[in-house]
């Protein structure tokens, strides 16, 4: 990432402790000793699994407790337990076989859990009435029917989601236009490209203003535009419902996501804002180029906790107390401080990003 | 328009004030079956090959009726009609025997074909009504907006609307046939064959049960056909032998077993084949709802 961008990232001021509404939104599972704050899961209401409870407003749109999935003698997810507040991007991050398309399918109702508890805005995933036109899903891997046409497909998905008849059309056309479709309403299913079909799955997702949407691998295997043009649909819809994102593509999410939670083989490893998880607001990452390295000059900034060195990739890692400083000022007091000193500046990110921190845990 | 919980900054529109009646679910599903296996290439060809089947047979019927009157021109009205009622009598009760005989012939044996070949209709058309939508997880487009229940109704009831109405099809063109080569007068023809066309629906309905369920419970749609194909035979075979053995209890796991009862005069035999008909057909839906709804997909 480059220096400009990183500096128009947006940013807190130095006094305010970071991200504050990223960690409101986002309280998670058992962690390892990696610093990020924990979560010991309360239990919930009584048989969140199959209670039938009146509607009402939710904070917490999403409620994994305990949650354990097995195939067999195989644990696929092994005690997973988050909280996602209603309004936020989160992320579900991992490796293959990690458990997020298990955990994503469970909060879906596509599989029911081996024990432990899931709520989808107070409601148990099966509650298919309760949940009807308020939750989307993109599931990975599924195929549209190929002997319907588009129009016909989300007319019918609009019908089972009790739109009103005068309405049903015109919300499946606005949809399909969303996602840039809008010339496919007469088109076989069966005759669209990955990518096409890709868009028509996430406009049934979106059909009707659902308050969740939870969206498998939304940009898997498209071409860089579609994909780019998805992150962009995915980005106008923040803060109009609570998105849920499973991606191996940690870069989308980074881009995207307000908070996420990390898993390897079926537990929960990390979790929390972007921000914690990048520890973007308590460290920032200086490549060097060829010449001088002055290190020393740089521990000697008043701002500075402690600084690193990596000879071989000529990375040089400032940490900053976050609650007296914010990035940024390090970053503009660090950067005069190496120019001063004759060093060549090839790039700086604010924390370790993404991939390296899944890297780290995974 | 309402406030969406949790978002105070927007305004959505909420379309839902009460619970979606689980049966209109089932009606839009039974419409989309409807125009699927009536559109694909598979009902298209299904339906063409069930009506010209059933006009050869209809036609082959008619000439070997030509023939018998032309071989036994010296026997009466009266005594062909006693022949008849003999025969019947072999298959079904002394009193459906008299009634059916004075059934147009015609139109009868389009009954046994209907009943006969209904299965192997059902099996090719409803192998393939939920294990490809599992295997390929269309199906998940359906979960999270029908009951599981209602989806697996409206899948039934939906390839058994199908099937009723290309049989209704084929025996519409039997009674064309029927009616053009003076077998019957067209309200003899109408009375009879709207008569027997109704009783083969409870009898279709089970065996559209049975296809369904089996379809519910494979992933892969060549499999399923292969286990509705064996099931189907295998309970030929069980009829064959409870038969041929005596075993009266054991006609009754035989679906078109119930013709007897529902084409018997008497209308608590009548009533009690359409009951014993439905009630079968029942325990199979909601059997298969019940497996569906618990597993995975």
């Amino acid at each position: 990432m480059s220096t400009e961008e990183n500096l128009a990232r947006e940013s807190k001021p130095a006094s305010q402790p970071p991200a504050p509404e990223a960690q409101a939104n986002v309280e998670s599972a058992p962690k390892p000793a990696d610093g990020l704050t924990g979560y010991s899961p309360a239990p919930l209401p009584p048989a969140a699994r199959g209670a039938k409870k009146k509607r009402k407003d939710v904070e917490i749109a999403i409620r994994v407790n305990k949650v354990v999935k097995r195939f067999g003698s195989k644990t696929a997810v092994d005690g997973v337990s988050l909280k996602v507040k209603a309004g936020s991007v989160y992320g579900l991050i991992g490796p293959n076989g990690a458990g997020k398309t298990t955990t994503f399918s469970m909060l879906a109702g596509f599989l029911k859990p081996s024990s432990g508890e899931i709520e989808v805005l107070g409601y148990a995933p099966t509650q298919v009435d309760e949940l009807r036109s308020r939750l989307g899903v993109l599931p990975q891997d599924a195929l549209l029917p190929p002997w319907d046409k588009v129009g016909e497909f989300l007319m019918h998905m609009a019908r089972l989601q009790d739109v009103p008849a005068d309405r049903v059309e015109a919300e499946c056309r606005e949809v399909l236009e969303e996602v840039d479709g809008k010339d496919w309403w007469n088109v076989r299913c069966s005759q669209l490209s990955h990518g096409m079909a890709k868009r028509v799955q996430l406009a049934q997702a979106l059909l009707g203003e659902p308050e969740i949407v939870l969206l498998d691998e939304p940009t898997a295997g498209l071409d860089p535009r579609v994909a780019y043009e998805i992150r962009q649909l995915i980005k106008r819809r923040k803060g109009r419902c609570t998105l849920i994102v499973s991606s191996h593509n940690l870069q989308e999410l980074e881009e995207v996501c307000d908070a996420a939670c990390i898993l390897d083989r079926g537990r929960v490893v990390a979790s929390g804002s972007i921000t914690e998880l990048t520890a973007s607001s308590e460290e920032v990452r200086i490549k060097l180029g060829a010449g001088p390295a002055p290190v020393a000059v740089v521990r000697e900034l008043p701002m500075v906790k402690r600084v690193e060195f990596d000879e071989e990739r000529r990375e040089l890692v400032v940490y900053f107390d976050r609650g007296q400083v914010d990035a940024e000022t390090v970053i503009g007091h660090v950067l005069w401080a190496l120019l001063q000193n004759q060093a060549r500046i090839s790039g700086v990110t604010k924390g370790k990003g993404l991939e390296q921190r899944v890297m780290e845990l995974t | 328009m309402a406030t969406c919980p949790g978002f105070a900054s927007r305004t959505r529109p909420f379309y839902r004030s009460a619970p979606m009646n689980p049966f209109v679910e089932t009606r839009h599903i039974i419409q989309r079956e409807l125009r699927k296996n009536l559109r694909s290439v598979k009902g298209i060809a299904l339906a063409v090959l069930t009506l010209l089947g059933g006009s050869s047979i209809a036609l082959l019927i008619a000439k070997y009726n030509d023939f018998k009157r032309e071989e036994m021109g010296q026997i009466s009205p009266e005594e062909l009609h006693m022949l008849r009622e003999k025969a019947l009598a072999r298959l079904y009760e002394e009193d459906t025997a008299k009634w059916l005989a004075d059934a147009p012939e015609v139109l009868l044996a389009l009954l046994s074909f209907t009943v006969w070949l209904a299965p192997l209709l059902i099996a090719l058309m409803g192998f393939d009504a939920i294990s490809p939508d599992i295997q390929h997880r269309t199906v998940r487009y359906w979960t999270i907006r029908s009951r599981r229940w209602s989806y697996f109704l409206g899948k039934w009831a939906g390839l058994w609307a199908t099937v009723s109405i290309v049989t209704l099809a084929m025996d519409a063109i039997i009674w064309g046939v029927c009616v053009v080569r003076g077998e019957a007068d067209v309200a003899t023809t109408l009375s009879w064959g709207v008569r027997f066309w109704l009783t083969s629906l409870p009898l279709s309905a089970i065996w559209c049960s049975i296809a369904v369920l089996i379809s519910s419970l494979f992933r892969v749609p060549m499999v399923a056909l292969l286990v509705t194909f064996a099931t189907f035979f295998t309970l030929w075979v069980v009829y064959l032998i409870a038969n041929v053995a005596h075993l009266d209890p054991l006609l009754y796991l035989y679906p078109n077993h119930y013709d007897h009862l529902m084409l018997d005069p008497k209308a608590y035999r009548f009533g009690t084949g359409v009951l014993a008909s439905f009630g079968m057909t029942a325990l199979f839906v909601a059997g298969g709802s019940a497996l569906f709804a618990r597993r995975d997909v």
